[in-house]
């Protein structure tokens, strides 16, 4: 990502946002966290959270800087088809109602996605998890608290680390005061402000310029762009889809979620979250199709929408457009760290280190990995240096593909065929992410996740279909979700 | 094969109408959840 020439919003004005937010955030957050007592409080929000508000919070989360910003880019470089890709996204989430009910049901005490695997497959399976799952979560992390100082630079000229430090410093403190509740809370109006400020943005660009002016100025200029035989934006569209689907099905953020949901309500709020989001990318991305109606120059890519904002509303837009991108970065790394500190906590803590740890102990051991979790995204973020292999927000994005593409089947065979063979899902990860990130080198970025997750689907039905291992499903809620890590080794069902 | 200015049109106005009425619909919920008792 690259700076603008010049910020388009003043540096006291966005001083004023950031300051009045941030208040906003971690007044919201200690409220709604006075009443955490377990860490079942903290960590799930009490188990019993309804529809409006979990329909938010997968919004929220799912929308991230990368939607906003990347949503945008992807229309100027693939088009018609770059946005609709995009939205594709959203099937990641309407994938997942169903799998959010199932788990709810099989693990009603559960805590984290780690439990599942653990309890389904195994140590080696679950550590070979715990690896892909963190990979991917400290590479979220870094890369939102990284978009965070660098939208903030690009857009009102605060210096890279102060803004980084300064949104991400406001995360953490929200999180460790009121935990999940506090998420929800704010990614509630996070939401709002989102979905408002992109749609008002969308309307008054097609006010101000119209579509005949876009499409023709566009056939004029980047014909490409309206092709509806874009090879490569086609392929993109692929790869979103399964690169959405494997974020959403092997993340403790949406695993968290669908422990934390209501009986009866992960289904529906995934499902509703889900439709909700689809035009999302659109409505983000569509603007970026008026910048040769607009005759804007685009020095950088992934500024676009902000670019456009700016030229259509002036202020009103840039101050929009810095509203929604500080909502969007917080909603999702607030999400981040109160996901990962529960994944560290359970199972690394007491999966590895202290496995008689009690609920109190939990409880103070997940605060103490927030700050921890805070303390390293922020060393990584503040001393980023030239990445060999990203060059772009989206670059870094599809990066991780081929990690979380390749944990589709073993997640999906885990929830649903009984005779799912652990190994077979060990190696199905590892050789996934292997070949996966080889075809991100050899090929391109846009294939990352479609070819880990073909790998893996072969590996997992493959290693099943020569060596079944039948599962008692009813193990996963006798098991203890609450008892010591280590006896863990899946029972053949007799 | 271009995408025709009317189906471009239709697309975007559906998906901004969408997500227009998006806050609207989480804003209602919530008030019946909180009216329900079931917000958490």
């Amino acid at each position: 990502m690259t700076a603008l020439e010049e910020p388009i919003l003043p540096t006291s004005v966005a001083w004023g946002l950031l300051a009045a937010f941030s208040i906003l955030w971690v007044a919201l957050g200690a409220w709604l966290g006075r009443r955490n007592y377990t860490a079942a409080d903290h960590m799930l929000a009490g188990r019993n959270v309804g529809l409006a508000l979990a329909s938010a919070t997968a919004m929220a989360t799912w929308v991230t800087a990368n939607t906003t910003m990347t949503a945008p880019q992807l229309a100027l470089e693939l088009g018609v088809w770059g946005m609709l890709g995009y939205s594709l996204g959203a099937l990641g989430l309407i994938l997942f109602a169903p799998l959010a009910r199932r788990i709810r049901e099989l693990m009603p005490h559960g805590f984290t996605s780690g439990d599942f695997i653990r309890l389904r497959y195994g140590t080696f399976t679950w550590r070979v998890f715990l690896g892909v799952s963190l990979i991917y979560a400290f590479g979220w992390l870094i890369s939102m608290a990284m978009a965070g100082g660098v939208l903030i630079n690009a857009l009102a000229g605060i210096d890279y680390r102060v803004g980084m430090t300064v949104i991400l410093t406001v995360c953490v403190i929200y999180t460790l005061l009121g935990g999940l509740r506090a998420v929800i809370g704010t990614d509630f109006i996070q939401t709002v402000i989102i979905i408002g400020g992109a749609a008002f943005l969308a309307w008054m660009t097609i006010d101000r310029v119209g579509f005949e002016a876009i499409h023709f100025d566009l056939m004029e200029e980047r014909p490409e762009l309206l092709s509806l035989l874009f090879p490569a934006a086609i392929m993109f569209l692929f790869n979103n889809l399964l690169f959405g689907v494997g974020e959403i099905f092997h993340s403790n953020v949406w695993w968290s979620r669908a422990f934390a949901f209501g009986r009866n309500v992960g289904f529906r709020a995934y499902l509703l979250g889900g439709l909700l989001w689809l035009p999302i990318p659109i409505v983000a991305g569509f603007v970026a199709l008026a910048t040769p109606a607009l005759g804007i120059n685009v020095p950088a890519a992934d500024m676009v929408g902000p670019l456009v904002a700016a030229e259509v509303l002036g202020l009103t837009g840039a101050i929009v457009v810095f509203i929604v991108v500080f909502a969007a970065l917080a909603s999702s790394l607030d999400s981040l760290l109160a996901a990962t500190s529960d994944l560290v906590t359970r199972d690394i803590y007491r999966g590895h280190i202290h496995p008689q740890a009690s609920q109190e102990a939990q409880l103070r051991a997940t605060k103490v990995i927030v700050v921890l979790l805070g303390l390293l995204t922020w060393l990584a973020a503040s001393y980023r240096g030239e990445v060999p292999v990203v060059g772009s927000l989206a670059a870094l994005l599809y990066f991780t593909g081929a990690f979380v593409a390749s944990a589709i089947w073993p997640i999906v065979a885990g929830l649903y065929w009984r005779r799912a063979n652990p190994q077979a899902a060990a190696w199905a990860m590892l050789l996934g992410s292997g070949l996966g990130l080889a075809s991100y080198f050899m090929i391109g970025w846009y294939v990352a996740a479609l070819v880990g997750a073909a790998v893996s689907l072969v590996v997992m039905v493959a290693g099943t279909w020569l060596f079944p291992r039948p599962f008692d499903w009813d193990r996963l809620a006798r098991d203890d979700h609450d008892a010591p890590a280590g006896r863990d080794t899946p029972e053949v069902a007799t | 094969m271009t995408i025709p200015v009317t189906a471009l049109a239709t697309i975007v106005i559906i998906a901004t109408t969408v997500a227009t009425l998006t806050p609207i619909l989480l804003i209602a919920l919530f008030i019946r959840d909180w009216k329900r008792g079931c917000l958490w």
